[in-house]
């Protein structure tokens, strides 16, 4: 610990100057997302048939194949005409997997910002250790530590943790859900977390407890910069999410 | 009757030991000079009558007897009803993810169609029964035996990665040889059955194979842990291990069904279809989709719309087969014949007049 300055020692001004940057983006507060369900799946992708592909091309026998001979005065022993094969599929969309996610990503998060939100590229993500709120189409906001981001393309989840009426309460979310309305970060963890799954945050000894206080935090610091501060029901989650973007 | 022997079969019982050294030794003779043909044919015991089993006068079917419940014409009315009435397809398992539909996620398979074209129809006239063999992917030709390069040449198909049948009902089930099968050959919302090869795990134990309860930790129980017990009863039970006994072996690797899955989306630019639920097998395996058998086959309008597109994608089917076909009849004569150098230096300066004709023109 005491050597660490001195082999990094413009270690502490990244950090810094990320809590700065932080700190602006906090004010324009444009970390709120919002997903419109679009028409469902049926009716989106019913508009095939495409042009039908011209196999006439295709038909036509191009080539032989020869099988040589040993022989040394005769060179082929035998030959077959062998046809051209139709267009390839998989030579077009060498990986239909990461196709369908980008497809569906499209379809869910029309202004990617969602994608933005968890994105590793991004260096303003949230990130394992931050403390996040999500908003459903039902019931209360969600708010709790991240202890880990399942990345799996459109099916990617977010696993947060809680203390209600002192019980430890674990939800996953997936962020693409047309049933979330909004994801938020509440707090950002001051130091980035040294491991992608915070399980051992399970732990009595380095459990976070509840998070309501850094909610109501959240909440004061958003009623500040609101036009009508002072009303109680302002900072009510979801419906401040969904008017900031 | 058994078969008649020869009129002389005793003769070499009775003759002495050094007779039959030197008839042995004739015989090894003659039969290095001579070409090495078995010892068959009527006058050597076989019998020429015809055969006791055929249907005589009194136990044919006009004489009022039952129709017969077994054999090929029955087994055929018997699966008529849980025979699709038209093909599936083939298709590689690409991976799972999930689909949201209205607000409810799905998890679902996505299986690509590569290159999934019409092989062969095979005919109750000639086969016993109508199906439709299919073919998947890209060989190259160098990988693709002499016997299956002649066979794609008649078909005049490219060599297929992977082939497989697909039954069909009746004759209207089958479609013209060449032609190419698309992903939206299903309809979306209906059902389909996967049928896949499961993943391999190897030699398991009873435990892992068949969910057996396996043994307690203690009260005396020493190294039989995991063993699956007693494999049957004792004397008076039989004394003998039952058929079929569920026993540790070989795990996966055989061919599974899922049934009743629903088609959630297909995009014939990508070539995949997306089924909700899970197909058995790894990514990348062979995947057969066909109509669901349980589930009432797709409406006949919709049935015979995706078949008038198929056609219209794939115009001159049968001229084509036919074109294939007598082609290769030449070709095969002139591999017989030793000539099939001339016969390809013949259509390749045919190829070159034709493109320098057509750029002529142009």
């Amino acid at each position: 610990m005491m050597l660490q300055p001195v082999r990094r020692p413009l270690g502490p001004l990244k950090s810094l100057l990320r809590r700065n940057r932080q700190a602006q983006q906090f004010m324009a507060r444009t970390m709120a997302t919002e997903t419109t369900p679009t028409a469902s799946e049926m009716a989106a992708s019913s508009s095939i048939p495409p042009p039908p592909i011209s196999t006439l091309a295709a038909k036509k026998p191009s080539k032989f194949h020869v099988i040589p001979s040993k022989t040394p005065g005769k060179p082929i022993r035998t030959a077959f005409a062998v046809y051209a094969p139709p267009p390839s599929a998989r030579a077009a969309h060498p990986d239909a997997l990461i196709s369908y996610h980008a497809q569906q990503i499209r379809r869910l998060d029309r202004t990617g910002t969602r994608t933005a939100l968890f994105s590793k590229k991004n260096p303003d993500a949230a990130k394992p250790g931050d403390v996040l709120q999500v908003t459903t189409n039902r019931g209360e906001p969600f708010a709790g530590v991240c202890l880990s981001i399942k990345r799996a393309g459109v099916d990617t989840a977010i696993l947060l943790r809680n203390h209600l009426t002192k019980v430890g309460v674990e939800m996953w979310y997936k962020i693409y859900s047309p049933n979330v309305l909004g994801i938020e970060i509440i707090w950002r963890r001051p130091k980035r977390a040294r491991r992608a799954r915070l399980y051992f945050m399970r732990k009595p000894r380095h459990d976070m407890g509840n998070v309501e206080h850094l909610v109501a935090a959240w909440r004061r610091s958003r009623n500040v910069f609101s036009s009508n501060k002072g009303r109680g029901t302002q900072g009510k989650g979801g419906k401040g999410s969904k008017g900031s973007k | 009757m058994a078969p008649r022997l020869p009129a002389g079969w005793a003769a070499s019982l009775s003759l002495s030991p050094s007779t039959v050294l030197t008839t042995r030794i004739l015989l090894i003779e003659r039969h290095a000079l001579l070409p090495r043909t078995a010892k068959r044919g009527v006058k050597y015991g076989w019998s020429t009558l015809p055969s006791r089993s055929r249907p005589a006068r009194f136990n044919q079917v006009s004489s009022g007897l039952p129709v017969p419940t077994a054999g090929p014409a029955a087994a055929l009315k018997r699966k008529e009803a849980t025979t699709p009435l038209r093909t599936g397809v083939l298709a590689v398992k690409k991976g799972v993810s999930a689909m949201f539909v209205g607000g409810l996620r799905m998890p679902c398979t996505i299986l690509q169609m590569e290159q999934v074209e019409v092989v062969a129809a095979k005919t109750r006239e000639k086969n016993g029964y109508w199906a439709v063999q299919l073919g998947l992917g890209h060989k190259t030709a160098g990988n693709v035996t002499a016997p299956l390069l002649g066979y794609y040449e008649a078909k005049g198909v490219a060599p297929k990665r992977h082939l497989a049948e697909f039954k069909v009902r009746t004759e209207e089930g089958l479609l013209p040889v060449g032609v190419q099968l698309q992903p939206d050959w299903f309809k979306l919302g209906q059902f389909v059955d996967a049928r896949s090869k499961s993943r391999g795990m190897g030699f398991a134990g009873g435990m892992k194979r068949h969910g057996f309860a396996g043994q307690g930790a203690s009260h005396g129980n020493s190294k039989n842990h995991r063993t699956i017990g007693t494999t049957g009863p004792s004397q008076g039970g039989g004394s003998r291990v039952h058929p079929g006994k569920k026993m540790p072996g070989r795990m996966g690797n055989e061919r599974v069904t899922v049934q009743n899955l629903r088609v959630l989306k297909f995009d014939n630019e990508m070539g995949i279809v997306v089924v909700s639920g899970h197909v058995a097998g790894p990514k990348g395996c062979v995947v057969k989709i066909s109509d669901a058998i349980k589930k009432d086959p797709p409406a006949q309008t919709f049935i015979d719309k995706a078949r008038r597109i198929l056609l219209e994608r794939n115009p001159e089917a049968e001229a084509k087969l036919e074109q294939a076909r007598l082609r290769h009849l030449e070709l095969k004569e002139a591999r017989k014949e030793g000539r099939i150098g001339e016969a390809m230096a013949a259509t390749t300066a045919a190829t070159i007049t034709a493109t320098a004709t057509e750029s002529a023109t142009a």
